[in-house]
């Protein structure tokens, strides 16, 4: 067995004076602040920006270095809007096949180094830049087209879609580590300004740096855990929404929610991927915890809310108003559900959560990953 | 855009060439080493059909890049005539006249500029079929 046994975070911000180095740093002093380490077997780093932007190569080791602390080995994981998720399962597995005891992970990227146009630009390589990228798509025109599909095939106006974005803020408000912590009307969303109609500034997510670490130990390392993670699991989908039979179905995602029987079992507390309002009511009906066309009305009836009959999603504020400092933000998705599992989440909780998930894509979906958590 | 990266791509992107899979008989665009949807790498090129309608369109205000006098730039879903879907800017068309089922039809048009000094980038974009808007 895997435990999550420290996480640290960042406030997601504007941090203009600080490095990703510098962000990393912090995220793990916060998650080691009372740990009982003196040596880290092994460093996962996820970052995606920081190879297009400092540019840094042997990313980990440069930030191992330069931690105060003892570290054995490291290496780096980019996977775009995927990443810390796959730092997570790189990390799980290193421990579950006996190569690592202690591993810490960290999340970290920058969105603020640049003005808004060339981060678009770069962020527009999460897509496949052989096809749909080769023209001027920038972050969220394959999101938007899909958007305009959902509200057409299942006739849902603009105003019921709203409620995702008023949920994730009034999250966020409680949360000391997001980074809009102000609560927004629905009616807000539909008349903000648009950035790929139907998506408006107020369906996507912040620009905004951050970083995240987490300590994974074995079962032979003692201590009081946070966590235990229980599956991790990752699939690859299409590479571009053109090539899906049905673009509003993430057949990758149905798979392995099968696979990880997440319909049958009862879920408390989800952390998943809302990089725009529309991929988080698809992911919701992809895993099957929203019947087809159906998740949209189901936020607006707060099914999904702290005292909802479902899951409780997004108790972070989620991508939209947390944050999504790209290749960190699975990073703070694992260390967020595993707070929640410890009763420890400083934000809206789900008391008596035991069993979590946290679920990652890049995209529109080139790959996803699913993390599966239980109370220790 | 690397200029290598897109000197490699150029022949389909300007003739709208496919591949078709000859073990589950579907298309695709740009054509791939294997089916996306079989795996299988029997492949054949193939001339898409320049004509189809748009099945979703955004217009696009978050420009990337240094292109702001640009905005907004017109990205949409196509579905070509045999059924191949792309996505691809669009052209020769204001906001106030996309609706979905739009018929279009493919134009060479410049896509990227390298520089005011720089490689001009040429593809295929869709516009309006004239008279059938």
């Amino acid at each position: 067995m895997v435990y999550v046994s420290k996480v640290g975070m960042v406030k997601i911000g504007r941090h203009y004076e600080k490095s990703p180095r510098d962000l990393a740093f912090e995220a793990v002093r916060e998650a080691l602040a009372d740990a009982d380490i003196d040596s880290i077997d092994y460093l996962v780093v996820a970052s995606s920006l920081t190879y297009m932007q400092s540019p840094q190569l042997d990313l980990a080791a440069y930030i191992g270095s330069s931690l105060g602390l003892p570290v054995k080995s490291a290496l780096a994981v980019e996977a775009g809007e995927n990443s810390g998720l796959a730092a997570i399962e790189v990390a799980v597995n290193l421990i579950r096949s006996h190569a690592a005891e202690k591993v810490l992970v960290i999340g970290v990227d920058k969105l603020t180094d640049y003005p808004s146009g060339p981060t678009y630009e770069m962020l527009e390589a999460l897509y496949d830049t052989e096809s749909d990228a080769i023209y001027r798509i920038g972050h969220a025109a394959p999101l938007a087209m899909l958007m305009r599909i959902y509200m057409e095939k299942y006739g849902i106006d603009r105003n019921t879609l709203a409620y995702w974005p008023a949920m994730m803020h009034a999250h966020a408000k409680e949360n000391p580590y997001a980074m809009l912590r102000f609560a927004i009307k629905p009616e807000k969303v539909t008349t903000a300004m648009p950035i790929a109609d139907p998506i408006t500034l107020l369906d996507a997510y912040p620009l905004g740096d951050g970083a995240a670490a987490i300590l994974l130990t074995s079962e032979d390392q003692v201590g009081d855990h946070l966590a235990r993670i229980k599956e991790v699991a990752g699939a690859v989908g299409m590479p571009s929404i053109a090539l899906r039979d049905d673009p509003l179905m993430l057949e990758h995602v149905a798979k392995l929610s099968n696979e990880l029987n997440l319909s049958e079992e009862k879920v408390d507390v989800i952390e998943l991927h809302d990089n725009f309002t529309i991929m988080g009511l698809l992911l919701l009906e992809s895993l099957g915890l929203a019947p087809r066309g159906k998740a949209a009305e189901l936020v607006a009836a707060g099914y999904f809310d702290v005292d909802g009959e479902g899951p409780l999603v997004n108790a972070s504020g989620g991508l939209k108003a947390r944050g999504h400092p790209i290749g960190a933000t699975g990073v703070y998705m694992v260390a967020e559900v595993a707070l929640q599992l410890a009763g420890k989440f400083p934000g809206v909780k789900r008391p008596g959560a035991e069993k979590g998930l946290a679920v990652g894509v890049n995209a529109h979906g080139s790959s996803t990953r699913i993390v599966v958590m239980e109370s220790v | 855009m690397v200029l290598a990266r897109w000197w490699r791509t150029r022949i389909p992107r300007y003739r709208l060439i496919g591949a078709q899979c000859k073990s589950c008989g579907r298309a695709h665009y740009p054509p791939r080493k294997a089916c996306p949807y079989c795996g299988s790498t029997e492949l054949e090129q193939v001339m898409l059909p320049r004509r189809g309608i748009l099945e979703s369109y955004t217009v696009v205000q978050s420009i990337p890049g240094d292109t702001r006098f640009q905005a907004p730039i017109i990205v949409g879903l196509v579905r070509l005539e045999n059924g191949v879907r792309l996505v691809a800017e669009l052209t020769d068309v204001q906001p106030e006249e996309l609706k979905l089922g739009l018929e279009v039809e493919a134009t060479m048009r410049r896509i990227r500029e390298d520089g005011d000094n720089g490689t001009i980038m040429y593809g295929l974009k869709f516009r309006p079929i004239l008279g059938k808007s």
